[in-house]
């Protein structure tokens, strides 16, 4: 008899106060708005951590894709030069870079003559103005510097780190033995640089591997500090969360305008961040290409405004969701509490 | 209206229950106060009144809700019928007198335009109107709790509960709090005071239930003088506590604790 009573009072009751939805949802918004406004600091403090942790994500991202875009430019400067004997034939050249194009990991293979090779050193003299040098071949003779001149092959690869196979080629074929160099000091460059490559392939492997993994430690990181700036500010408010449930509202009402007031923080931090981002990028881009770092794979992405557009519409998602996901966290502790 | 039936409340580290077989019955449109001092259970029982906390044993009824089919999805629906008045007020600190109130009304899914009819009239009843848009923190502690009552029984529940409602308050300002209840209980809605203050008991003459270390010690529906117990912060009964084992079978809502007749319902709260 009791059960039966109480239960038909209860479906009453929430039948009576269930039909409110949008009425609902539009208070939800108001008081989350006034919310913000009227807890300016733990607003501005929310906020600004939010767009702290942004700002780190952004620039981990930008320093990744800033990195990959230094290693390319780097991988694309390395080369490995094979030298000949002086008047080794276009023809014989042209074979040997056949036979090295079968190797998957050789990217390109350029090559020139005695002739072209002098040719090229003259034009360096040119350039740099070297006058004394000048003057010493008009006087030798071009002749006698093109007989002394070797020929060069120079090869660009894939993987810096596996040079085995190029390295068999030239040092067993052939072609190569007879051709190549017999100057020591004309010996094939990997011997020496493979260190300088060794180092550039590990950077840019930092540069993948590392960055990924950097930028994921970074997002939990920052996550957890906002996690924690917006738990410390609910628990401030735990005292309003208590009165509210006694009072008789529902979790979603209570919830609601914590939501608002994080969801509004997380849009203020995405478009703080992405000012900030792009001011200090193009007041830092500048000095980076002063030390050969490569910033234009960026460059090319922000010169298109819809790109710009996208960037902060990333950003704002990004701290919207980080924000919505801490404060939904932090509040679920005093609604199961109280 | 209120009904505790037996009930029994243990917290896990205490040695004694905070509630041990409490029974009573308050009827519909009574005016009881209960009494006791600090961990005699008077907050227990509130709690359970509030379903914050559930008995281990004994049933409650509420305005004819038994709270042990109260499942945790209905507890709004239920809270959203008492009105609820607290020592320390509760009020949202951000929000203004005004808001206060509305709030109360705002969770029941009321309209707007029935909120803006309203809560100026429960204002108007509490002699806050001066102050509607003021700040909880800007106004003083006797506005404050009649801030906390305006929002109580902006609803117009049947019941209404006061935890220690004047207990923050100067003497003067806590009558004026108590005369303020009595008025609402005059227009028809259950009043259950809790307090350890003698004045106030003294103030409005009226049924008195004592606990003692959770035990219901006394039910006085005939008024005496209380005093001031000297051992401790409670108050002394004007002669030995009394038990009446039949208490909550008690009826007869024409009647009032002085064996006179009720005055005739008045009408609405809030027209």
């Amino acid at each position: 008899m009791s059960k039966a009573k109480t239960t038909s009072r209860l479906k009453s009751m929430i039948k009576s106060t269930n039909r409110h939805f949008f009425r609902q949802l539009g208070r939800i918004f108001k008081y989350g708005a006034i919310g913000f406004g009227r807890n300016i600091w733990l607003s501005i403090t929310a906020t600004i951590v939010a767009s702290l942790t942004l700002i780190l994500l952004l620039a981990t991202v930008v320093a990744g894709a800033v990195l990959n875009s230094t290693a390319d430019a780097m991988r694309q400067k390395i080369d490995i030069s094979v030298f000949f004997e002086p008047g080794t034939s276009k023809s014989d050249l042209a074979s040997m870079a056949s036979t090295l194009k079968q190797n998957d990991n050789v990217k390109s293979v350029e090559y020139s003559t005695s002739e072209e090779e002098f040719e090229k050193l003259k034009q360096e003299y040119v350039t740099k103005d070297d006058q004394n040098m000048l003057n010493t071949i008009d006087i030798v003779g071009e002749e006698v510097f093109i007989k002394k001149q070797p020929a060069a092959m120079r090869i660009k690869v894939y993987d810096t780190d596996n040079l085995d196979g190029i390295k068999t080629i030239v040092n067993t074929d052939e072609e190569f033995q007879e051709n190549i160099s017999k100057d020591k000091d004309k010996a094939p460059t990997y011997d020496t640089n493979s260190s300088a490559i060794a180092t550039i392939s590990s950077w840019a492997n930092i540069a993948t591997k590392g960055g990924g993994a950097l930028s994921i430690l970074f997002i939990i990181i920052s996550t957890l500090v906002i996690f924690n700036t917006i738990r410390m500010a609910i628990y401030s408010r735990s005292e309003e969360i208590y009165m509210e449930k006694l009072v008789g509202a529902d979790n979603s009402f209570i919830r609601g305008p914590f939501l608002v007031e994080a969801m509004i923080s997380g849009i203020a931090a995405g478009i703080i961040a992405g000012t900030i981002g792009l001011i200090s990028y193009n007041a830092l881009a500048p000095n980076l290409k002063a030390y050969e770092i490569s910033v234009d794979a960026v460059n090319e992405f922000l010169a298109d405004p819809k790109n710009i557009v996208l960037l902060f519409i990333v950003l704002i998602g990004t701290g919207i969701i980080i924000t919505l996901i801490s404060a939904r966290l932090a509040i679920k502790k005093y609604l199961k509490k109280f | 209206m209120i009904l505790f039936d037996h009930v029994t409340k243990s917290y896990p580290r205490d040695k004694h229950p905070a509630l041990d077989n409490v029974s009573f019955h308050i009827e519909a449109n009574e005016f009881v106060f209960l009494v006791g001092k600090s961990g005699a259970g008077k907050s227990t029982l509130i709690k359970m009144i509030t379903k914050e906390e559930i008995p281990d044993d004994g049933k409650i009824i509420i305005g004819g809700i038994d709270l042990d089919y109260v499942k945790k999805r209905h507890i709004p629906h239920y809270r959203r019928r008492i009105g609820v008045v607290f020592q320390d007020f509760k009020l949202l600190p951000t929000r203004t007198v005004y808001e206060n109130v509305a709030f109360a009304l705002e969770i029941a899914g009321m309209s707007n335009r029935e909120i803006e009819r309203t809560v100026p009239k429960v204002l108007d009843l509490v002699e806050l109107t001066d102050v509607a848009y003021k700040f909880p923190d800007n106004i003083s502690g006797g506005q404050r709790q009649r801030t906390s009552i305006a929002r109580a029984v902006a609803r117009q529940p049947k019941i209404l509960i006061a935890d220690e409602p004047t207990g923050n308050l100067d003497v003067e300002t806590g009558r004026g709090i108590l005369d303020l209840l009595q008025k609402i209980n005059d227009y028809g809605t259950t009043v259950l005071v809790t307090t350890h203050d003698a004045n106030a008991v003294n103030h409005l003459k009226k049924r008195v239930i004592t606990l003692r270390d959770g035990k219901m010690v006394s039910d006085q529906k005939d008024h005496g003088i209380y005093r001031l117990d000297g051992d401790n912060d409670g108050i002394s009964l004007p002669q030995p506590g009394h038990l009446h084992p039949e208490t909550y079978l008690y009826k007869d809502s024409r009647v009032n604790n002085a064996g006179k007749e009720n005055p005739p319902r008045k009408r609405k709260l809030i027209q």
